[in-house]
């Protein structure tokens, strides 16, 4: 039995991931399950979602709490999330980043495969759509399940030229993936959110010009999370409760704030 | 030979629908049910199932509406969950039609599965078979109308299924060619189904059928008898289908890995499954503890559980359920079915898993070897939240 654990965002098709994993084992006449957890969807939200692969008899209903591998198709959310979890000692870590396994940084010696997935889908889908990518760096690093068998699992799933770019993006992924040691450390520094945070819900952030604001309260009345505050007049963002809704954005009469892109803000 | 498909439980259940020939089915959405209506909507629009599908503003009418069908004589399918399924109690109640309803479960006090639900329509007079996985889900689908159209039980089924566990869990699923049901489900033929030659004594005799007697007590009795009946005609169907499809589910219940065993314990639905490698691992560490999977559990098997407590000294009844100011209702029924019997086992409550709390293969163990403690002297206390 292998068990796996995915993380993603709302978008990135983390459940669609686990599920095409799913469909390749069961072309190669394995059982498998593929167990997305629900909690409510939305754009930008982090995922998870899970596969069993191995006998029927043996397919319990609990999600997954001690993984043998850990696949992550967003590159920010290691930040964020306890993505080592109750990971096995002797598990992998399948990463979406444009940096080599041995600059991630862990506090134990896991094996790690990274691939750039983001540029990857970038390139082949158009859209930062990391799902189909981040399995070929799952084939490569891991060989639990066959190339083909993920392509054919593909084509399944989309028809047409959809499917073609898809499996662009497999095949891209599997050349690119690396496989290394991290770099271990003591503490993993990681941006710990307060109780009610929305932080992760953002995809874009709402930057305000201090020089523009008239200091007109507009957008502090219509924030639905209440996280402007007004200092010295001038409108302040708490990014802490902020949920990237722009709301703010299109209040502002005077144009002075802007949203800009999370991953902006680089890994 | 069939073929072999991924798919959710939801998409079983549709599937489902397709093999038995629904020609009527009508149903509300809510989460988690709502994928069994879109499929079922696909299904109807591809032309894979030739069936009406009648659009309704609430669970109330979807009720009603394949309750009709199935007076006219048409094979009727209805899915809902949780509140949708409080919503239908009132038309549900007393219902004497072979309608089947997919129930979804999902708690009635939040968006997660429990089995709090379909516990709740206990004493409507339906037939209630809990399911563990996708393939039983499918099966359980074309056995329930052989069920419900029996003569001897020409009642309704209300088939569960956990919410989020099951529904939108993928796994392969043997799918069985249509020749195949058609011959193990043959056309309904429904008894209250107008035609052109009755006379109007015979209509008038014909619009009570779906209540059965509405009005008297000889309608409860009547009701009750085809119930307790159904007992034998769900364990030769079970049967049946096992000759026919290979696979069969034990019809009342399944006794796993129970051979010599002192205590066993009781589940129904996804826990079934999470138990089985658990009491597998159990039995290898030499404790002789059991799994019985309670599929059906209205006809209530009394007297089956009674044989079962010649064997037995233990019972460890998981309830994924409550009645508040009572019990487990599994817990409940199962003890007072024991208690005109010799030698009582003693019989333990757990409750788990209620509001979509996870249910743990070491929780089933935790489960398991206080049961087997209890087969063996007293234990405290009978009755626990795990
Ligand atoms: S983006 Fe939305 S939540 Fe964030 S500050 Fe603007 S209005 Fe408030
Ligand atoms: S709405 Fe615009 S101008 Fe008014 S306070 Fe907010 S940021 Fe400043």
């Amino acid at each position: 039995m292998i068990e796996i654990r995915l993380h993603g965002r709302g978008g990135q098709g983390a459940v669609t991931a686990s599920r095409l994993l799913a469909t390749a084992a069961f072309l190669e006449d394995k059982h498998s399950q593929s167990i997305p957890m629900y909690g409510t969807e939305r754009r930008g939200a982090p995922v998870t979602a899970f596969v069993r692969i191995g006998e029927k008899d043996k397919m319990v209903r609990s999600l997954i709490h001690e993984p043998d591998y850990v696949v992550v198709l967003d590159s920010l959310l290691r930040k964020t999330v306890n993505i080592t979890e109750g990971l096995k000692d002797d598990g992998m870590l399948i990463l979406n980043s444009s940096v080599p396994p041995e600059e991630i940084e862990l506090l134990k010696p896991y094996k790690v495969a990274t691939v750039d997935a983001t540029g990857i889908a970038l390139e082949t889908l158009g859209r930062p759509i990391t799902n189909t990518a981040i399995l070929g760096a799952f084939v490569k690093a891991t060989g639990e399940i066959g190339l083909e068998s993920v392509i054919e699992a593909v084509k399944q799933q989309w028809k047409g030229t959809l499917g073609e770019i898809n499996v662009k993006a497999v095949e891209a992924a599997y050349e690119a993936t690396e496989v290394g040691d991290p770099k271990i450390v003591a503490e993993v520094v990681g941006e710990k959110a307060p109780a009610g945070s929305r932080a992760d819900w953002r995809t874009f952030r709402p930057v305000v010009d201090l020089e523009k604001c008239t200091g007109c309260r507009l957008c502090w009345v219509y924030c639905p999370e209440h996280c402007i505050e007004m200092v010295d007049d001038k409108s302040v963002i708490d990014y802490a409760y902020c949920k990237g809704c722009g709301i703010c954005v299109e209040e502002c009469p005077v144009g002075a704030i802007e949203m800009k892109s999370e991953s902006e803000r680089g890994e | 030979m069939g073929h072999k498909e991924l798919m959710v439980g939801n998409k079983a259940v549709a599937y489902g629908a397709v093999l038995s020939r629904v020609q009527v089915t009508s149903a509300y959405p809510i989460t988690p049910q709502t994928t069994i209506v879109e499929y079922l909507a696909d299904f109807i629009a591809s032309g894979r199932l030739d069936a009406k599908f009648i659009e309704v503003e609430s669970e109330m009418s979807a009720q009603v509406s394949v309750q009709g069908a199935s007076w006219a004589g048409a094979r009727a399918f209805t899915a809902t969950s949780g509140p949708g399924l409080l919503y239908m109690h009132h038309p549900m109640m007393g219902c004497r039609l072979p309608i089947v309803m997919a129930v979804v479960h999902r708690s009635n006090k939040s968006m997660q599965p429990d089995h709090t639900d379909l516990m709740a329509q206990r004493d409507t007079g339906w037939i209630h078979l809990y399911c563990e996985n996708t393939q039983e889900v499918l099966d359980t689908m074309i056995m329930s109308y052989r069920i419900a159209e029996n003569d001897r039980v020409y009642l309704p089924v209300a088939l569960g299924l956990d919410g989020y566990i099951l529904s939108y869990t993928a796994e392969p699923v043997e799918i069985p060619d249509q020749d195949l049901v058609d011959s193990f489900l043959p056309p309904f033929k429904g008894r209250s189904a107008p035609h052109p030659d009755m006379t109007i004594e015979e209509w008038r005799a014909n619009m009570s059928r779906g209540a059965g007697g509405y009005g008297t007590q000889k309608a409860w009795i009547d009701h009750h008898e085809n119930m307790m009946a159904a007992k034998e005609v769900i364990v030769e169907v079970d049967e049946e289908f096992g000759k026919v499809f290979g696979r069969s589910y034990g019809g009342l219940y399944e006794e796993y890995n129970c051979e010599g065993a002192e205590a066993v314990i009781v589940a129904m639905g996804t826990i079934a499954s999470t138990a089985r490698p658990t009491i597998d691992d159990l039995r290898e560490e030499g404790k002789d503890v059991g799994l019985v999977k309670l599929k059906t559990f209205r006809p209530f098997p009394h007297d089956e559980f009674r044989e079962m407590a010649k064997r037995y000294n233990a019972f460890g009844v998981i309830d994924r359920n409550i009645s508040i100011g009572s019990g487990g209702v599994v817990f409940n029924e199962l003890r007072s079915a024991l208690y005109n019997v010799d030698d009582k086992p003693s019989v333990l409550g757990f409750h788990t898993g209620l509001s979509g709390e996870e249910v743990t293969p070491g929780m089933v163990r935790r489960i398991a070897e206080k049961t087997l403690e209890a087969a063996r002297g007293p234990v405290e206390p009978l009755v626990e939240w795990v």
